[in-house]
Order: structure tokens, then C-alpha cells, then sequence
């Protein structure tokens, strides 16, 4: 048994996959490619697959990972160009390494979110104001954790941001917490943010570029 | 790929998946370079359609000709249904995303007799009139088929065509003669003139229908030269018969996601209620070698752990012992899990359950349809306690813990007695697990008995019967529920309005179009779903129309009444149906066709051929 870490990218139309619709779909893949998946166990022996951070509905990822363990010896490359041959529209498969970083050791995730509005005027205003409330450190919303809805100042979650407007759109590039124990979705930050200002954006598309480690090191 | 115009709405709305194609296998061409550009049409949700493996067949069989392109549409949701109508986006093809109205044919399959208002719903959607009057050009020319359409009278009006029977052959045909149509620019009426002549090619338009006083039909006649009984279309040969080796893997969590193969058509049971088992005559095998060939190239092809061998009775399957010891090598090294739906346990060699089991363990489920022995001889399921109760203790020996049982109420000559059957029949089942020595320390069984309600259908023996009132079927589950003594049995039901709607338009005629468009102006849509099922509306579209529904349903029609689908020959005679209709009213069986030809008359439709027949002879 081999620890394999496959790294993807997920954009067009496979954003519209949820978590729960990927893990069926990866599955589903490897068995067509046929790489020699290791099974659990268990009563119901299932594929050993892990996202180590799922993707919310609706934004795309550039470098996304996904562990399996494989029952035999492949190559890295024979798994890569094998998987590609079989991936529906929007999901390909960049990189296939061996494990380096502990899944928990992923503590932050880089953004870049691009925000249309219908006039130029609007997203200026917008950048400034995002960038204002986010440099003065409170920016207060409700939050669904495990433990019920509570309000929580998102200001602590964000790590860096930028935001500059360029015509009617505008660009953000922001380093959030993500990982098991703090996790803030981008899209949460943005919709504060536009609650803020009661701006009502044409189009909000958010790519994860980055997964990080706590020293903001590339998660790998 | 979705129209870039509703990019921004799919956030907006529960799962976008629905409305974004681009899955695994799904077939995109270039459209300048086909002739037929074909539209299959589900009228439901996205999730219950992509389960169904007659649009699967019929999508393969129609992508495999080069000059023809067929597309998948769905009943959008209703969240979907709103952004669509407010922000004028037309109802759009999954694959190219192009609106309907740029379709050659609009195939809608027709499973379910409350799928009518989505029917219309979707054409409006697209901006294309629903009534085909109204639809003055040859294309796009609506046409339906699957179960329902043995009855098409009450959508007449809305359909162009219907096509009756199997369609791996006839669709093709269709597509023939519309293109030789189209290239020379006939007229819609020509080409319905032309299609009437294929064989399994139902132009309702081209038939006119006459009522008595009493509301009855007095006469169907055909004109334009239409003939004068419209025979079911029947595939001869399973084997050589157009079968998939892919299927569209949705990302989407749909209700049947797996290999489907089918393993033959028709049924050997009679069981008189059961409309499939009659409409699909005559039997048809395909070999053990076909089917094992078929479910390889699936799996293969999606990535699917589990395979379900299809029919109405699986046990029934000459070839079953043998398909399953040549799949089980390769399946069980795949870790592929084969579903037998409908498997009767008690003639099915215990050592190849077990490794059957071996991969993943499926639930146990009868269908004794019936509380006692009388009544099951009155609708002529053969199936008695002794059997039930043998293969309920195997199973709980074997580990169980859980089993289904499927009924029905409001069968004809019911009594109380025979509802009280049911409870006592699960309450036997109950016993049944508590006389097992082994039985899993501190576990207590679980019986869930499901109860339908009959629905009358044409075709079958019991298409003269009343059908019980709502009120009468609520009364009876009441019944049901009080003499159900237990925790461990459970009793889960069905709503009596939903088979209320389902018998009038089931035996309907085609007064009821009028019904169908009105309550559809009132919003009603998606009546399956009983969240959307509006009783008001439908009662008032009633009302205005002038029609009375219990006409269609609480009322027996005399043997010699012409129904409305008289015009329509399925091969199972009409006088076979009637004595099926007096031996059930007696109380006697009829035995299944593998023990003894009953004379239904289907083989007729296969040359002479029943594969049950054949073998008696032999």
C-alpha cells in the first residue's frame, strides 16, 4: 500500500460539482483508469479517498489535492496521463507526488476573486471601501459552524488582502485561514463585504489559487 | 454547455448540476454538420431522468447515426422554472444549450400519468405552443412514447405522434422519413399522413372520436388512410438489438446510478394488476453472453460499482444461474456489487446469494401484494405464506434483520379480512425472525410494509374494474394501521389523491385535454411530487371543463363498451383479457406461461414467436 497525492484543477463547468458529487465522480474516474485503488476493509469495503480541503459549490481551484492510497506500484506519471485520459470537462489532473506535508498542516488558502459590477463608479467605490473596512479590523457576520450560527469578526480570519479596481471590476487577492480548526470561505468574506456596502455585483467568480502551511509555505 | 445567460443565475438555485451538462459521455457534435437535431425530453426532474434507461437507450441509439444529434432536456425545478420565465431564457437542450425551438423532434418519454402538465410546461418554457394544431411547421414535431402512451387520448391534443411498443426500431425510421420530409420541404400534414403508415406509429390527429349520450365512445375512425388499429411496435431479438455501451455518469446524486442492462423483455407471471406485464408481451430472452458483454462495456466506460440486471421478474431468467457464476469472477475482483431487483430467493441456490452478498449486501424485499390467499389468487399473484415465510427465515438464518413488504388495497372483491391479512402476514414475518436460534443478540427486526393503492390500468384484466374512491382507500388504511399491533412492523403509504389522478388519466379519453391545459394555466406541475400535487386546482379544472373524473374511475365499464384505447393493439386479445377479467372474479389462477401457454395472443406481434412457447414445444 502507497500514500499518492493527486493534485487537480477544477474550473468551467466542473464548479457547479459539490463536495460530496466530487468524491463520487473521482471515484468513479479511477476505477476508470483502473489504477489499483486500495479498498478498506470494512463491511463495505469502499475506496480510501481523501479532499483534504473540499472546494465550495461555485468557485474554482488551480491546485487542489486529493490522497488515495494504491494497493500496487505505479509510476506518478502513469497515474497522471491514466486519470487525464478518463476526466470529464473542467477536472484535470496537474501533478500526482508523494505526500509531503500532513494534511493538518494546512493552515491558510490564497484567493483570487474578480467582482463585475454594472459601472465603473461602483467598483472603485466598492475597492476602496473593501479595502478600508478590512485595514480598520471588524467586520462582523454570522457564521454556521458545527456548533450552531454565532457571530464572529471575520477581520481576525484574513491574513492578507488586496483589492484594486480595474473598469467595472474588481480584483481581489487575499490569503484567508483555512483548515479544520479555523476556516473562512471566501465567498462569506465577499458577501459581508457587499453587505457592507449594500453593492449588488453582476458576477462574483472566486479561484483558489493556494493552499499554505501556517508559516504561509506552500502546502505540498 | 448551459446558454452563457443563466451563468449567473445557477448559484441562485438548488443544485446548478441539474442545468450545466458537460457530464462523462455526454455526446457534443457539431450541429451544421447533422441533419436531425433530436431533443429527448423527461418530464421530471434531472435526477429521476437520468435514471431511466429507456432515454439512455434511445440517446446512444440516435448519437450512433452521424447525421442526427440527440440531446437530453429535464423538467427544470421550480426555482429554476422562475429565474428562466423572468429572465426570458427559453428551455434549453443540456448539451448544446440551445433552446428547443431549434429541435427537429422533441421525443418525450411518458412513464407516469401525472408527468402530463410538465409536459406542457416544458413546451411553454421553450415558447413553443402546446398544442399541436397550433404547431403549424413540420418541426419541431412532438412525439412521445414508454408506458403511458398505450393511452394517449388524454394528451391527444399535444402530441404530434406517439409511438406504442419498443422504440429501438421505430425511432429510427421516424428520423428517415423526417429527413426525406424536411429535405423536400413537405407539410407538417404530409409527413403525419406518411409517419401513420410505419408500423408502431400512432398520428392521434388523424383519428376522430365520437361519445355517446352517456359520455362512452361510440366510434374511433381513422382518415387520411391511417390504420384502423395501431399495432405496438415489437423488437424481435434482444440480441441483435441496439444496446448502449456507455451512459451519460451524472455528478449528481440521481435516484439509479449504476449499470443497467436489461435481460428480457416481457413477463411469464399474469399477475392481473400489473399493466408492464402485459403491455411488453411477448417474452424475449437475451442471451446470458450479451448481457455479460454489455455490463463489461458499461462498467468500463463510467466507472460504476454496481450492476443491476433488469426485467419484470429476474428469477424468471433461464439464463440467471449462469450469467451470474460467469460474472461473479470479474465483478467480485472489481469490486463490482450485482443488483438483482425482483429476485425471488426461494429457487435461487443459496451459495451463490452468499457470494452474491459478498461484495455488498443488498435489502429483502417481497411483493405479496395481497394480506391473504384469496385475494392473491383473485389478481393472480402466485406467491403463498408457506413461500414467504421459508425465504424470510433463510434470510434472518443468514444475518438479516430488515425486511420490505409491498401491498396493495383497493383490489377487487377486497374485504376486511383481507386487509387485516396484511398485518397479520407481517406480524407472521415477525415471528418468523424471532423462532431463529441465531438470531443477533439484542437486535430487533424491522418489517416495513409499503401500500399502494390499484390503479386500473388499460391493457390488463382489470381494465373494466371501479377504482376505490379516495376516501374509501384513506378509510382503509386506517383499517390497516389499527390492526397492526407491533412497533416492529412499520406501514408507510401512498397519497389516495396521487392514484386518484393517476386512474382518471390512466383509462382517460381525450375529453380530458381540456383538464390537463386548464389545470396547467392554474400553475399545477409536477403533480407527482406530493408538495406540488394541488387537489383544489385539479377539482376546479374539473368543474370548469364539465367533467366529471369519477366517470373515468369509480364507474365499471360493461365488456362490450369500446374504450377509448380500443384503436391500440398491444397483441394480448381483447377476449383473453376478458376471461382473465371472470377467472379473477372466481378466485382462479391462471398459471404462468412457462408452465402453460394461456392463449394471450401476443406472440402473434413476433411471428408466431414467445420464447416461453418455443421451449414448450420442444
Amino acid at each position: 500500500m502507497k500514500s499518492v497525492r493527486i493534485w487537480f484543477k477544477k474550473s468551467g463547468l466542473a464548479v457547479y460539482i459539490s463536495h460530496l458529487d466530487m468524491n463520487r465522480c473521482m471515484t468513479r474516474a479511477v476505477r476508470r483508469a483502473e489504477i489499483p485503488l486500495w479498498y478498506t476493509e470494512g463491511f463495505n469495503p469502499h475506496p480510501y479517498m481523501t479532499f483534504l480541503m473540499p472546494l465550495p459549490l461555485g468557485q474554482a481551484g488551480v491546485r487542489e489535492p486529493l490522497d488515495i492510497r494504491i494497493e500496487e506500484d505505479m509510476s506518478f506519471d502513469e497515474i497522471k496521463s491514466r486519470l487525464n485520459s478518463v476526466m470529464p470537462e473542467g477536472i484535470e489532473i496537474v501533478d500526482v507526488r508523494e505526500p509531503f506535508n500532513k494534511p493538518n498542516e494546512i493552515a491558510a488558502a490564497e484567493y483570487e476573486i474578480e467582482t463585475e459590477f454594472l459601472s465603473d463608479g461602483e467598483a472603485e467605490g466598492f475597492a476602496a471601501g473593501a479595502t478600508a473596512v478590512i485595514e480598520g479590523g471588524v467586520l462582523n457576520a454570522e457564521k454556521r459552524s458545527k456548533r450552531g450560527i454565532k457571530t464572529v469578526n471575520l477581520c481576525e480570519m484574513v491574513r492578507s488582502f488586496e483589492c484594486i479596481s480595474q473598469g467595472n471590476t474588481v480584483k481581489t487577492k487575499t490569503v484567508l485561514a483555512a483548515g479544520n480548526s479555523v476556516n473562512l470561505n471566501a465567498e462569506l468574506l465577499m458577501n459581508a463585504l457587499f453587505a457592507e456596502f449594500a453593492a449588488e455585483p453582476e458576477k462574483n467568480s472566486v479561484i483558489r489559487t493556494k493552499l499554505l502551511c501556517e508559516d504561509l509555505s506552500v502546502f505540498d | 454547455m448551459y446558454p452563457k445567460k443563466i451563468e449567473k443565475f445557477l448559484l441562485k438555485v438548488q443544485k446548478p448540476g441539474r442545468y450545466t451538462g458537460g457530464e462523462l459521455n455526454s455526446v457534443v457534435k457539431d450541429k451544421s454538420k447533422v441533419d436531425i437535431r433530436y431533443a429527448f425530453c423527461f418530464p421530471d426532474t434531472y435526477e429521476i431522468g437520468m435514471s431511466h434507461l429507456g432515454m439512455k437507450i434511445l440517446y446512444s441509439l440516435v448519437n450512433a447515426r452521424e447525421d442526427a444529434w440527440c440531446e437530453r432536456v429535464f423538467a427544470p425545478w421550480v426555482d429554476m422554472e422562475q429565474v428562466m420565465r423572468e429572465n426570458n431564457i427559453p428551455l434549453y437542450a443540456l448539451e448544446s444549450g440551445d433552446a428547443l425551438t431549434e429541435f427537429d423532434i422533441l421525443g418525450f418519454t411518458m412513464q407516469y400519468e401525472l408527468s402530463n402538465t410538465n409536459v406542457l410546461n416544458m413546451l411553454d418554457l421553450a415558447g413553443i405552443p402546446v398544442k399541436s394544431c397550433d404547431r403549424k411547421e413540420l418541426t419541431p414535431i412532438v412525439i412521445a412514447g414508454g408506458a403511458c402512451v398505450c393511452n394517449s387520448e388524454p394528451m391527444a391534443e399535444f402530441f404530434d405522434i406517439t409511438l406504442p411498443g419498443d422504440g429501438e426500431e421505430v425511432t429510427n425510421e421516424l428520423i428517415d422519413l423526417l429527413k426525406e420530409y424536411k429535405a423536400k420541404g413537405a407539410s407538417k400534414q404530409e409527413f403525419l399522413a406518411a409517419a401513420a403508415q410505419i408500423k408502431g406509429v400512432y398520428v392521434p390527429s388523424l383519428y376522430e372520436v365520437e361519445y355517446n349520450e352517456d359520455c362512452t365512445v361510440k366510434a374511433v375512425t381513422p382518415t387520411c388512410g391511417a390504420p384502423e388499429k395501431v399495432e405496438k411496435r415489437n423488437v424481435a431479438d434482444l440480441d441483435s438489438m441496439f444496446a448502449p455501451e456507455s451512459f451519460v455518469v451524472p455528478f449528481l446524486d440521481v435516484v439509479h446510478d449504476r449499470t443497467t442492462v436489461e435481460i428480457f423483455r416481457g413477463c411469464i407471471r399474469g399477475c392481473r394488476f400489473c399493466q408492464a406485464g402485459f403491455l411488453n408481451r411477448p417474452i424475449r430472452e437475451k442471451s446470458p453472453e450479451t448481457v455479460e458483454a454489455q455490463c463489461k462495456a458499461i462498467c468500463q466506460s463510467t466507472g460504476y460499482d454496481e450492476i443491476s440486471l433488469c426485467s419484470l421478474s429476474t428469477s424468471d431468467y433461464k439464463g440467471l444461474e449462469k450469467l451470474i457464476r460467469n460474472m461473479l469472477p470479474w465483478t467480485v475482483e472489481e469490486k463490482i456489487n450485482i443488483a438483482l431487483p425482483s429476485l425471488r430467493a426461494d429457487n435461487f441456490p443459496k451459495e451463490l446469494m452468499e457470494q452474491l452478498n459478498a461484495v455488498r449486501r443488498s435489502g429483502l424485499t417481497f411483493a405479496p401484494e395481497a394480506g391473504t390467499q384469496r385475494l392473491r389468487d383473485v389478481i393472480n399473484k402466485n406467491i403463498t405464506e408457506n413461500e414467504m415465510l421459508s425465504t424470510a427465515r433463510q434470510a434472518f438464518s443468514g444475518g438479516w434483520t430488515a425486511v420490505k413488504l409491498y401491498f396493495m388495497i383497493g383490489l377487487p372483491t377486497e374485504t376486511e379480512d383481507d386487509i387485516r391479512g396484511i398485518a397479520d402476514l407481517a406480524q407472521a414475518v415477525v415471528d418468523e425472525y424471532y423462532k431463529n436460534e441465531n438470531k443477533p443478540k439484542g437486535k430487533s427486526v424491522a418489517v416495513n410494509i409499503s401500500v399502494a393503492s390499484l390503479v386500473p390500468k388499460p391493457f390488463t384484466p382489470f381494465q373494466w374494474e371501479p377504482q376505490d374512491k379516495p376516501e374509501v382507500l384513506i378509510d382503509k388504511q386506517n383499517y390497516l394501521i389499527s390492526c397492526v399491533k407491533t412497533k416492529k412492523v412499520s406501514v408507510s403509504r401512498h397519497v389516495p389523491w396521487t392514484s386518484f389522478l393517476e386512474g382518471v388519466f390512466s383509462r382517460g379519453d381525450r375529453r380530458l385535454g381540456k383538464v390537463i391545459e386548464t389545470a396547467w394555466r392554474k400553475g399545477c406541475r409536477f403533480d407527482g411530487w406530493e408538495e406540488h400535487l394541488d387537489r383544489e386546482k385539479w377539482m376546479q379544472s374539473f368543474e370548469e371543463c364539465g367533467i366529471d373524473p369519477y366517470f373515468y374511475t369509480a364507474r365499471r365499464r360493461e365488456y362490450d363498451e369500446i374504450l377509448p384505447w380500443d384503436h391500440m393493439d398491444y397483441g394480448v386479445t381483447k377476449n383473453f383479457l376478458v376471461k382473465e377479467n371472470q377467472k379473477a372474479h372466481k378466485g382462479e389462477t391462471t398459471a404462468c406461461c412457462r408452465e402453460k401457454c394461456a392463449g394471450c395472443g401476443a406472440n402473434k406481434l413476433n411471428g408466431g414467436v414467445c420464447d416461453e412457447i418455443s421451449k414448450n414445444l420442444v
